[in-house]
């Protein structure tokens, strides 16, 4: 595979494994090609947080395309032309988009050139960007589930490009920060940035290996370092998406907490029918691929056999769909397996554990609280009947934290996850020991060892980082494979390996007892 | 994707071994993990697939025993596995087994009936055995299910089937858009919108889309392949000639192969054609060694350039496997080459039966029906054939001009 997209998150290396392209090479029949991976319309990370530098504001961070890697030229990253993307707001709890922000892109490409852009760009109109996308944005909103007439807030937006590099762009913060628009009193950014997300992918998703239970020691190895999103990060005030259209009180205000997610729908065809193709704006045209509220959901409850329904569905659907799966989660049974298994260790040596994790394996009520109900007292939307959805859900009320603590509320920080999601959050080693049953009295220190992300968060809009260029990007590390002679003037082409997998030193088996909750 | 965190050492002994080998070993995390630890079945689906891929890019058909001893292997140990049934189900369609292909794609329907992978396989093993009904279905159940690169391709292919050149080059074009960060698919896509270019006589949106796929992916085979039958169709045979070696040269597949030689032959140079040729039987004797089938482009080539009773074995046997259109197609033209044109011109319109406006197929039919004394027949599919593009093929357009001058 030339490049397989290194993931940039959980569900893009499931996704990774099922990737298999079928074209015969006996042949002069047509195989369509077989990839499953939807890359442009994959949502990787949502985030809802409110920022320490706009405390009256939702600020979103929207996050597609895993896996970019900006010396991928001239395949630059992009969102799709011919898919629509959106971020949703359920404010009254039903699991239903009371609000929709709506995204739409256009690509302008030259017919000059195969190039991102000549050297020396110097500001986002500069004409020497040749390859570039701006984007429309429509307010949609539903009474009673009915929706009102669509508003466009505004049109022709520029995206921040792809960071080739130095020569193409001398300056790219500045030229991405052009791409930072003020509409009314919301921001606006779409483009590349760095993936906020952080995780040791190859020990997670090696049925869980030793390295997961090293999590209070580090050494994790940062699998989405140097890899880059497209993103989509709003902030709007808290009137625009409130249930009374008020901005928030406090924390305990009947308006405090939206649920967000996001998602992507394509086109749908008939079959045998092309005149269809045509009737953009009929409903039912449109099909939802993608969606994202809170992180692993997808990836670690929901069982495989039901990851395109999910994926298909909405919200409002959840209790039925992914409840019981959270209830009695496979993800607890494999935990408690561990000591009975041989797991490797750094050095490769088969090795066992010598203890036992008692992670509770059923009537995990205290898991659908956490993720799809929101917990009492700090972000049920409706407090009275919670209904279990899986979306963000952030009590806008909570005063963000000077210093965050990557534990969010496990750690005692209230303006974290599962209280909505900040950058700064370590999804991965929170999932892991709620799911140990933090909440159940089986406080296990586990985690992959990686704590924070590869580059500094940005302590203002967009907050993510800027990518890192193609230039000076490490992602590949690649190393030439050994290949047969080449004939003089043939171009194989030479597949570009996986990173061989660097050396590090031999650690013992950390027991995985006591709490590592600050 | 790297599994298992393995220090560097280990994997030297490894690399020195695949060299004494002589082979393209994918050194890959997923294979390496594989083989430490065989119990895991995720790891060899992957690797199952990542054989299928290369061989997609190198043209190597003993990857597809390592693909199926790797699918075979994720199965003992996970008999309900999705992926690696869908697998197994892509390996025989990739061989031109189509009714096993059916059979797995079936399986895995069964074991993930909400899924849109299945569907895939399935489309496609219907499709080739000629149950265009039942794949439409399935093809509809997979784009609701999932819009995406993969089931728009398909509904550009069945469209383009029935006839619908432009609702098959709207659909392809998005699969196209849908493609990014996938280089590979992107290109491919890319060149089979160019090829719906060239079909509604669009050279030049053709060659610019593949460009694009040549950008995307440098040297990227089918594009190269579908350049030179551009230029070859466009009288530019010198340069159509050295992009077919270039394309022979790394992936000397059967109908590469063909269509150098019948380059060389339109060209004038006789004794280079007569050399190519004679690659044909080597490189479908090295195909059926790994148990991969061409009997219908071998029944076509025989029938145009050798021996027509085996082009008519071969076509027949094709037919026995996978009745679809295709097959139909190499039974009508290996009949009509034998001197049975009225049983030919009757296979003919079975291979129309769709409504295609493939011109090879048209040609072949117009020329079947002229030889069974059917004029009127006869000028409608060459007539048709020309149509959409008079410089449809370099080979076969002049033949429809001419027996369309016959006609009148």
């Amino acid at each position: 595979m030339r490049k397989l997209p290194v993931a940039g998150a959980l569900g893009a290396a499931l996704a990774a494994a099922l990737i298999a392209v079928s074209l015969s090479p006996g042949s002069s029949h047509r195989e369509a090609p077989n990839i499953m991976l939807d890359p442009s319309a994959d949502n990787t990370d949502t985030y809802a947080f409110t920022a320490n530098d706009a405390p009256d504001k939702l600020t979103v961070v929207a996050n597609w395309v895993p896996g970019g890697n900006p010396a991928n030229g001239p395949n630059f990253f992009r969102f799709d032309d011919r898919a629509r993307y959106y971020i949703s707001i359920d404010n009254t709890g039903d699991g239903k988009p009371d609000i929709r922000y709506r995204f739409v892109f256009k690509t302008k490409v030259s017919n000059t050139s195969y190039r991102q852009s000549l050297i020396n760009v110097q500001s986002i109109d500069d004409p020497r960007l040749l390859q570039s996308q701006r984007y429309s944005i429509v307010r949609e909103t539903y009474t009673n589930g009915k929706p009102n007439k669509p508003r466009t807030i505004a049109s022709n937006l520029p995206v921040a490009p792809s960071n080739s590099g130095p020569k193409s762009f001398p300056n790219y913060s500045k030229v991405a920060g052009e791409a930072i628009k003020v509409i009314g009193n919301s921001k606006y950014f779409a483009g590349q940035r760095d993936d906020a997300f952080f995780i040791d992918l190859g020990a997670a998703f090696d049925n869980i290996n030793l390295r997961l239970l090293t999590g209070s020691t580090g050494l994790g190895t940062d699998t989405q370092a140097d890899t880059s999103i497209q993103t989509i990060t709003m902030q709007v005030p808290e009137s625009d998406v409130t249930r009374d259209h008020k901005p928030v009180a406090g924390p305990d205000a009947d308006n405090a907490t939206v649920g967000v997610w996001a998602s992507t729908e394509r086109r749908k065809l008939q079959v045998t029918n092309a005149r269809f193709d045509s009737n953009k704006g009929a409903r039912g045209s449109w099909v939802q691929v993608s969606r994202l509220g809170t992180p692993l959901i997808n990836e670690l409850f929901v069982p495989s056999g039901q990851k395109d329904a999910f994926n298909k569905s909405t919200p409002d659907t959840d209790n039925a769909r992914i409840k019981k799966y959270l209830l009695t989660p496979e993800f607890a049974r494999q935990i408690n397996a561990l000591p009975g298994e041989l797991l490797t260790n750094e050095v490769g040596l088969p090795i066992k554990l010598p203890v036992k994790l008692n992670v509770p394996e059923t009537d995990r009520t205290d898991l659908v609280e956490t993720f799809l109900t929101g917990m009492p007292g700090l972000n049920q939307i409706d407090k009275t009947d919670p209904l279990p959805t899986d979306t963000l859900k952030l009590n806008m009320g909570v005063a963000p934290a000077r210093t965050p603590n990557r534990f969010g509320i496990l750690g005692g920080d209230r303006a974290g996850f599962p209280n909505g999601r900040r950058l700064e959050d370590d999804a991965t080693d929170i999932f892991v020991q709620l799911v140990a049953g933090f909440f159940k009295d089986n406080k296990i220190s586990a985690g992959d060892g990686v704590d924070q992300n590869d580059k500094p968060f940005l302590d203002t809009f967009p907050y993510q980082a800027a990518p890192t260029s193609g230039f000076e990007q490490k992602v590949g590390r690649r190393q030439e494979p050994p290949h047969l002679p080449t004939p003089p003037g043939d171009n194989p082409q030479i597949p570009i390996l996986p990173q061989l997998p660097p050396l590090r030193l031999p650690i013992g088996p950390q027991l995985p007892i006591g709490p590592t909750v600050p | 994707m790297r599994r298992i965190a393995r220090p560097r050492v280990l994997l030297v002994p490894a690399v020195a071994f695949v060299v004494a080998l002589g082979a393209f070993q994918a050194l890959d995390g997923s294979s390496t993990t594989a083989r430490a630890r065989p119990e895991n079945p995720d790891a060899l689906t992957k690797r199952g697939n990542n054989e299928l891929q290369r061989a997609r890019e190198t043209a190597d058909p003993a990857r597809y025993t390592r693909a199926e001893t790797a699918f075979r292997r994720a199965l003992r140990l996970q008999p309900r596995s999705v992926d690696a049934t869908v697998g197994l189900a892509t390996l025989a369609l990739a061989r031109h087994d189509f009714r096993t292909g059916l059979r797995y794609a079936q399986r895995a329907r069964r074991l993930g009936p909400r899924l849109a992978r299945p569907l895939s396989v399935l489309v496609d093993a219907q499709v080739e055995l000629g149950r265009y009904g039942p794949a439409g279905r399935s093809l509809q159940r997979m784009i609701d299910l999932q819009p995406s690169l993969a089931s728009y391709a398909r509904v550009s292919y069945f469209r383009e089937l029935h006839g619908d050149l432009a609702g098959a080059r709207a659909a392809m074009s998005l699969a196209v858009s849908a493609g990014a960060g996938a280089p590979e698919n992107v290109a491919y896509v890319q060149t089979l919108l160019g090829d719906l270019e060239a079909l509604r006589g669009h050279p030049r949106a053709a060659r610019r889309a593949y460009s694009a796929a040549l950008t995307g992916v440098a040297g990227y085979v089918p594009a190269l392949a579908s350049r030179a039958q551009l230029d070859a169709a466009g009288g530019r045979l010198a340069a159509a000639i050295r992009g077919y070696e270039v394309v022979v040269r790394r992936r000397p597949l059967p109908q590469y192969v063909i269509a150098l030689g019948e380059t060389q032959q339109v060209a004038g140079r006789d004794a280079a054609a007569r050399e190519t040729f004679a690659l044909v039987d080597a490189e479908r004797r090295l195909l059926a060694a790994n148990r991969v089938n061409t009997d219908v482009e071998i029944a076509l080539f025989e029938a145009d350039h050798g021996d027509r009773g085996r082009a008519l074995r071969l076509a027949r046997r094709a037919w026995r496997d996978a009745p679809s259109v295709r097959s139909a197609d190499a039974v009508s033209w290996a009949l009509t080459r034998s001197g049975r044109a009225r049983d030919g011109l009757a296979w003919a319109r079975r291979a129309l039966r769709l409504g295609s406006r493939d011109p090879l197929v048209l040609t072949r039919a117009g020329l079947s029906a002229r030889a069974a004394g059917d004029r009127g027949a006869a000028r409608r599919y060459l007539r048709r054939a020309l149509r959409a593009n008079p410089r449809f093929s370099v080979v076969w357009a002049p033949r429809a001009r001419r027996a369309l001058r016959a006609l009148a």
